[in-house]
Formats: structure tokens, sequence, C-alpha cells
């Protein structure tokens, strides 16, 4: 054991105490093989304490989150105080899972109001996690340990962060995780070296007739393709979702344009996002694409969620009139899932209605879910609107589907999302 | 923008003629997605060891791209003291990137139906890009962008431009009124007679050339001189943006100057914020106005 001094606000080792622990540990745990996790705990606003209350206060307020932690940890940790109100806490045996777990407690013990005297607070802290990797330095850990909290701490605090997953400023000043950074470089890439392109998927109505196709944006950078559920929450985060979305407002309009000169007069669906309603200048791009692809509005037709119908902003209600006014239609997407109000549907000038997936999902086993589903239908329809489905994969899908009176299914059941030559080949066989 | 008072009147008086042209040409075709023979010098371009003869050979097989490119490297702005004889040598001179988007801008002129406004528009565009690209190149110029950059910044610019012209029948007018405006933006003007403006449907079509992001979002914002001057509130651009879209500005400048060519207020509006970017002082302009002349006196 090495010698140890006690800090005596908290009863905690000092901070060169704890310094030389965690290396006697690193030097053990090595030998022994087993996990050790590191947690540096900074507790948020602390300065604010110590300024408006004073620093006898601010003593009290520590003294008091030290007896939370010493209750959480037991001893099942080492505890140092490093900083006036930070924390290190090393627990041997203690993986990842452990590591979690216990910076969850821990925030959850600190958050617990506190009264002293005049001072009442609502304490909250910012904790860093570090495991020992193979080859670490003796304080390489505690470094990393700081390093996550300080990322913790720049978003907003009162979170935990694993080592590793740090958020690190992107290109446009956008905090992100190592691996959404990744993503957005590819996306940057896929933009400047024709990376993505748009896929179709048909909806199909009771006659057989194709309703329209919708237009999912595909991405591929270097022979690896990035899914949609990976590369979107990306572009969404770093504002990189306009482009995107302008990008197939003229692709798709375009694929309208083929498909009018190859004589099918089908109908394309493409997706529009929040941040493109919200930009100002989304009218002139929404023109911008008619006027590139040189296609009639009617060919066209938007998907917006249905929250976006009820975003009461001037400048999505601006847009929203602007489609409206220039003769393309729009759909409501994911209908159902949102927290919409059904009184404001009637307001809502959607020409189609597309029922989540998620009711689709458990058809036609779940009766309450077909029961909603009827009434979603009926409720469309009265409204003067064509209802579809979407996510329909297998046969009573599409059974029960039809008997509920759907005007149209999307899904796997009838065709796969396809590139531009095999819907060609699809409409015209079909 | 580019197109002068002379060009505009031109293109007024034969708006009706560029309209019928419109009916039997663009207006079936659209513009396309990227040309295909540009995803395919794409491809032999990102290989280990591109092969110059098999691009040349796709190339070449297209008469007036071959020629085009020829042109361009033997044009004096890019300076070489040989002179192409071959595509294969244009390509070995030029470089596959700065090849890949001159050629991306000869198709797109190809697109259009030939008029005489709109010659004189592609004129003007071509010597503004060779402009832009000389001015980058010089030592006075402190925006640092890349020649090659500016040059093909220079040939997108404005090429919302001729879409617009060819789509709206009062185009010509409205280009002739946003020339004139002395306060309004020149896309402000736009937008009171067309549903968009050629900045915001430029670069757009760039985009879907997979043009590189600086010059995409150059394009769009180039009359946007609040995010230019990186005002409070603005679009936050890249300094490379802003270092194209100042250094176009001040190549149509020169243009203006030299020729009387391509009259608009954009410089009253934006030159003070242009010089500032570029890090050029009033002192140095007669230099800048002196030496600029062989580039445009050297016009091929």
């Amino acid at each position: 054991m090495v010698a140890t001094q006690i800090d005596p606000t908290t009863g905690f080792l000092d901070r060169y105490s704890c310094l030389k622990v965690a290396a006697d540990l690193v030097a053990r745990v090595r030998e022994s093989g087993q996990p050790l996790a590191a947690l540096w705990i900074d507790l948020d606003r602390f300065k604010q304490i110590n300024e408006s209350y004073g620093y006898l206060s601010g003593d009290s307020v520590i003294a008091f989150i030290a007896q939370r932690l010493r209750e959480n940890v037991g001893s099942m940790a080492e505890i140092g105080r490093v900083g006036a109100d930070e924390f290190v806490c090393l627990a041997p045996n203690f993986t990842r899972d452990h590591a979690e777990r216990l910076a969850g407690d821990l925030m959850h013990a600190i958050e617990t109001p506190l009264e002293i005297g005049e001072v009442h607070l609502r304490p909250s802290a910012s904790i860093g996690i570090a495991l020992l990797e193979a080859g670490d330095a003796p304080f390489s850990l505690l470094e990393r340990a700081d390093r996550a909290k300080i990322s913790a701490k720049k978003q907003g605090g009162n979170r935990y962060v694993v080592s590793g997953d740090e958020l690190v400023s992107g290109r446009a000043g956008t905090l992100l995780a190592r691996e959404e950074l990744a993503v957005e470089y590819m996306l940057h890439n896929a933009l400047e070296t024709g990376g993505l392109r748009l896929n179709y998927q048909p909806t199909v109505g009771f006659d057989g007739s194709v309703l329209s196709v919708e237009a999912l944006m595909r991405c591929t950078v270097n022979d690896k393709i990035i899914p949609p559920v990976k590369f979107i929450p990306v572009a969404e985060k770093t504002g990189l979702i306009v482009r995107l979305g302008e990008w197939s407002l003229l692709e798709g309009t375009r694929q309208a344009r083929r498909l009018q000169d190859a004589g099918l007069r089908t109908r394309v669906a493409i997706n529009v996002s929040r941040a493109q309603l919200l930009d100002k200048k989304f009218a002139q791009a929404l023109h911008a694409a008619l006027v590139c692809a040189n296609v009639e509005p009617e060919l066209i037709e938007l998907e917006l969620t249905e929250s976006l119908f009820m975003d009461i902003s001037n400048t999505v209600q601006d847009n929203l009139r602007t489609v409206r006014g220039c003769g393309v239609s729009l759909s409501i997407d994911d209908f159902g899932t949102g927290y919409s109000c059904l009184a404001n549907l009637k307001d809502i000038p959607a020409g189609k209605l597309k029922l989540d997936r998620a009711f689709v999902l458990v058809l036609p086993y779940d009766r309450r879910a077909m029961s909603v589903v009827r009434a979603m239908v009926q409720l469309g329809k009265d409204l003067g609107m064509t209802v579809v489905a979407e996510g329909v994969e297998k046969k009573e899908q599409m059974e029960a589907l039809w008997d509920l009176g759907v005007d149209g299914i999307q899904g796997y059941y009838y065709a796969t999302p396809m590139d531009s030559d095999a819907l060609f080949s699809w409409l015209k066989e079909n | 923008m580019t197109t002068g008072n002379k060009d505009i009147l031109s293109a007024r008086a034969e708006a009706p003629r560029v309209a019928t042209l419109l009916e039997s040409a663009i207006r079936d075709i659209g513009i396309p997605s990227r040309p295909s023979i540009l995803d395919r010098i794409n491809a032999e371009m990102h290989k280990d060891e591109p092969d110059f003869h098999h691009l040349a050979h796709i190339i070449a097989s297209d008469v007036g791209l071959g020629a085009g490119l020829i042109s361009i490297a033997n044009s004096p702005y890019f300076g070489f003291r040989g002179r192409a004889r071959s595509v294969n040598e244009a390509l070995m001179m030029l470089g596959l990137d700065v090849a890949s988007r001159a050629i991306a801008g000869m198709i797109l002129r190809k697109l259009f139906p030939p008029s005489p406004a709109l010659d004189r528009f592609w004129h003007a565009s071509a010597i503004i890009a060779r402009l832009a690209g000389w001015l980058a190149q010089q030592p006075a110029n402190g925006s640092r962008v890349r020649a090659d950059d500016a040059y093909t910044f220079g040939l997108f610019r404005d090429c919302g431009i001729p879409i617009l012209l060819n789509r709206f029948p009062n185009y010509p007018t409205v280009l002739k009124n946003a020339n004139g405006e002395r306060e309004l933006s020149f896309t402000a003007v736009e937008e009171t007679e067309c549903p968009t403006n050629h900045a915001v449907l430029g670069s757009m079509l760039a985009q879907s050339w997979w043009l590189p992001e600086e010059i995409c979002l150059a394009i769009r914002h180039h009359h946007d001189y609040v995010a230019l001057g990186q005002q409070e509130g603005a679009a936050v651009l890249p300094p490379a943006t802003l270092g194209l879209i100042a250094t176009a500005q001040f190549a149509e400048h020169l243009l203006q100057h030299h020729t009387g060519l391509s009259k608009t207020h954009e410089w009253d509006k934006a030159g003070a914020i242009c010089l500032e970017l570029l890090q050029i002082e009033d002192k140095d302009m007669q230099s800048v106005y002196e030496e600029s002349a062989f580039v445009i006196a050297n016009d091929n």
C-alpha cells in the first residue's frame, strides 16, 4: 500500500494521494489482468455557488456531496478529491457496464435537492469514464477520464461520457461523437464525389395501378454503404440535411421527368425534412428543382411528418402555402405515431395519409390495432384523403389492409426500393 | 452576375426567339443530372494510375469537347509555354481536376441552344473565370483560394441565369431591373418576378453535378452581401467560399473596367467588402488594373 493523505473536508484521498493510488492500482491490475474504471466527477456550476454564497457554504456543499458519493460507492472503489469540486473514483473490477451504472447512480444521488442554511440547490455533475486499456501509461487512464468529463461539460453537463465516445467539433462546428464525425466526413465526401443516389419504392393501388413511387436516399462512400439510420441523424445534427434534401428534391423531380419522357406519368414522392421547411429559401429551392427538371408540379409529391404540418412558425406555414400554390401535392408520412391533435387534421392541406408501419407490423392478429387502423382509414377518407399503408411485408397484412379499405400499399410485399433503371423495368412489367 | 446592359438589351429583343427555341429544345430535355461522360472521367481520375490515353479517347469521342479542352489548355491564362496539340497533351498540361471541371463548363454551355445573347453570356463567364483564376494566383490576393476553384466558380457562378432566361419569358426584363438596382440585392429583385433566383438554382445544379462544397456554397451566396460581410445573424460561410465570391466579384469588376461589359451595380454594393476580404488596398488597384489587361487582351 502507498502512504496517503486525507482531504479534511471530504474525508477522501487528497489530490496527490489519489494520483499515487491510481498509479499503484494500474500496476497491480495490469499484473492480474482485471479491468479497472476511472470516473472523473465534476460538479456543475460550483463556481457560481462559491461566488454567490461564499466559500464556507461551498465547503458545506462539497461535504454533503462527498457523503452521497461515499454512500453509493462504499468499499467498491477509492475516491479522491482532485480539485475544488472534482473527484476521481477508481473502481477495480469494473467493466464499462458497471462503470456506466455507477455513474448513473452517482448522478442520481448528486441531483437530490440540497438545503444548507440559506442555500437551496439542485446540484448536478458531469462525469467522464475511462476504462484501463492495454498500454495505458499510469496517468493516461485519468487523462482520458478527464477529457471525457470535459466533453460531458461541453454538452451542457448533467451527463456522463465514456472515453472514446466524446463529442468533438465537426466541420460545421457541431459537437459529434467520433462515429458521427466519421459519418459527417463521409457525407461531405458523398456530396462531392457522387456518393448519393435515390432508390424508388412504389405504392400500389388495389387494382394494381401505381399511385406513386417514394424516393429513398442511399449513400455509398468508397464502396461502403452507410445506412440511412446512420447518416440521416448526423445530417440533421450538422445541418447537412438541407443540402441532402435539396439534392433529393432536384434528383427526384428529374426522375419524374425521365418517367414522363418514357410515357410513365408516375408521381414521385420526395421526403422533406423539418430543417428544409424551416429554411426561408425552401420555396425557391422547390421552384428551382421544378424549373431545372422542367416537370409538371402535379407529378411531384412531398412527404412530411404530421408534426411539421402542426408547426405554427411563419416560415413553415409560408413554405406549405407555396407548395400548395404551385400544384405540388403533400402527404402526411408516418401518420399515427406523433402527438398531433386529430382536430387539426381537417386543416392539413395534404392529399394523402400514410399510416405508420408500426400499425401494419401487428396486423392482422392484433384486434385493437385493426380497430385503430379502421378508424384512421375512415377518418382519412372522410377528409377526402387517399389512405396508404407502408411497411407491408406479408400477404396477410396486405389482405387485412385491403379489407380495411386502404387505397394503396407500399412495402416489400409488392416491391423493394430499387434504382432508377430497375424502376423503369418494374413499371413497364407492372 | 455577368450579363451586361448591352447583353440584356439584346437578350430582351431576342426573348421571343429564345422562348421559341426553348419550345423545341431545352423545354423538352430539362437540365440533366451530371452527364455520364463526367462520371466516366471521374472514375478514371480516381484510379491509382489514371490512364490518360483512355481518358483522352473518352473526351475526344465528342469532337467539340476535345477541341474545347485543347483551346483552354492553350489559353494564356494558364501560362503554359508549350501548346497542346492533342487532347492527351491538354490533359497532361491542365491536370485531371481542372480538365474535368472545364469539360463540365463546356457541357453546361452545350445544353442550351445557341443564341447571340447567350453566346455573350458564356463569353463573359469564360473571361470572368479566367480573370478569377488569374486573380487567385496574384500575391496581392490575400484570400488564398485555389486558382482552379476560382476558375470553376467563375464558370458556374451564374449558371442559373441561362436556365431562367429560357424558362421565363420576362426574365430579360428582370435581369435588366436587377442590374440597375442600387439598393436591393440582385436575387431579391429576381424574386419579385420569378419564383426562384439564379443563385439557388445554380447552387442546386452545381450540387447535382457534384462540384466541391465551397463552390456550391459560393454560387448560393454570391449576392448575399450580408453573409459576405459576415454580419451577425447571416449565414456563416467558410473562408474559402468568401474568398471565391470576392475573387469572382473583383474579376467581374475588372471585366467592366476593361471592356465596359457586364455593367451592374454589384461592385458598388459589395466592392468594399470584397477588397477587404481579398486584402487588396486602394493603392494596389492601379497595378491590378494594368496587370489584368493581358488576360482579356489574350482572350481566345
